[in-house]
């Protein structure tokens, strides 16, 4: 992609962003219940799909690699594993806050918040993994394992609401709110998104510049090496 | 009757009013969240990319 290109983009991600944050700040109405600290939602909700979306991706790139390995792949998952932290520690702290006005408590041990802060606590010892094991090969190896067995909870974090009726509500659908809530809700979507693209564009470019120093010293296993075209 | 008033009174009709300091501050976090990690990114481009 060529530099103007990629700046438009990251452009176009912040004027999706601002734009975003007006209409569910303003533009949208208020709920009926909640009044306007349903408007946490425009954040909270976005944060959670991309979480979820970049767990995904790690889930399938972790496949791959020990598939076929690659450098390129290593990379990758070790972006999509710090990307998706990010949003999911963003997700978890606005439900926090959405929380306590609405349930009455900032946490509470619900099965959704639960198996969503074990998928936080996970991809954080995948990460500490990463930065524990120096062969690279071995680190691949072992950190693909590892979000293969993290991906089991992202199914459960998100079918959470239906199998355990409990406090956090079921995921809604445009039948059952505003269409003016819908359309804020997925411009916000469609924003986080383009950052989340972002994101992991810069850090898998970053993994896989450290990969490459790392593989270029006289003594690297040379394992991947070759793969990386 | 008036001990029913004041206790239908402290109930209120269920409904959440104002809580604009909530969602203030959960926008500022997602903010300031997506801002921090981006300046972490800048901040780790590889040196040889910069030039």
């Amino acid at each position: 992609m060529s530099k103007p290109l990629r700046i438009g983009f990251v452009l176009l991600a912040l004027a999706l962003l601002v734009s975003g944050a007006w209409i569910g700040l303003a533009w949208a109405p208020p709920d009926r219940e909640m009044g306007h600290v349903q408007r946490i939602m425009y954040m909270h909700v976005p944060s959670a799909w991309m979480a979820l979306l970049a767990a995904t991706m790690n889930f399938g790139t972790c496949v791959a690699y020990l598939w076929k390995a690659s450098w390129k792949k290593d990379a990758f998952a070790e972006a999509t594993a710090e990307v998706g932290l990010l949003f999911g520690t963003i997700a978890i702290l606005l439900g926090a806050i959405w929380g306590r006005p609405t349930w009455g408590v900032y946490w509470a041990w619900d099965p959704r918040l639960t198996t969503m802060a074990i998928l936080l606590v996970a991809y954080a010892g995948y990460l500490a993994l990463r930065r524990f094991v120096d062969d690279p090969d071995r680190r691949a190896v072992w950190s693909a394992v590892v979000g293969i067995i993290i991906a089991v909870d992202v199914p459960v974090v998100y079918f959470s609401v239906k199998w355990w009726k409990s406090l956090h509500q079921v995921q809604s659908t445009p039948k059952t709110v505003d269409p003016q809530m819908v359309l804020a809700l997925r411009w916000n979507a469609f924003a986080f998104l383009a950052v989340l693209i972002i994101f992991l564009v810069a850090r898998y470019r970053i993994a896989l510049a450290s990969r490459m120093r790392e593989t270029t010293v006289p003594d690297a296993p040379s394992g991947a090496r070759e793969a990386v075209v | 009757m008036n001990t029913l008033n004041l206790v239908l009174a402290a109930i209120g009709d269920g409904r959440i009013r104002g809580g604009w300091g909530y969602v203030w501050t959960a926008y500022g976090i997602a903010w300031t969240g997506l801002s921090l990690y981006a300046l972490s990114l800048w901040a780790r481009w590889p040196r040889e990319e910069r030039k």
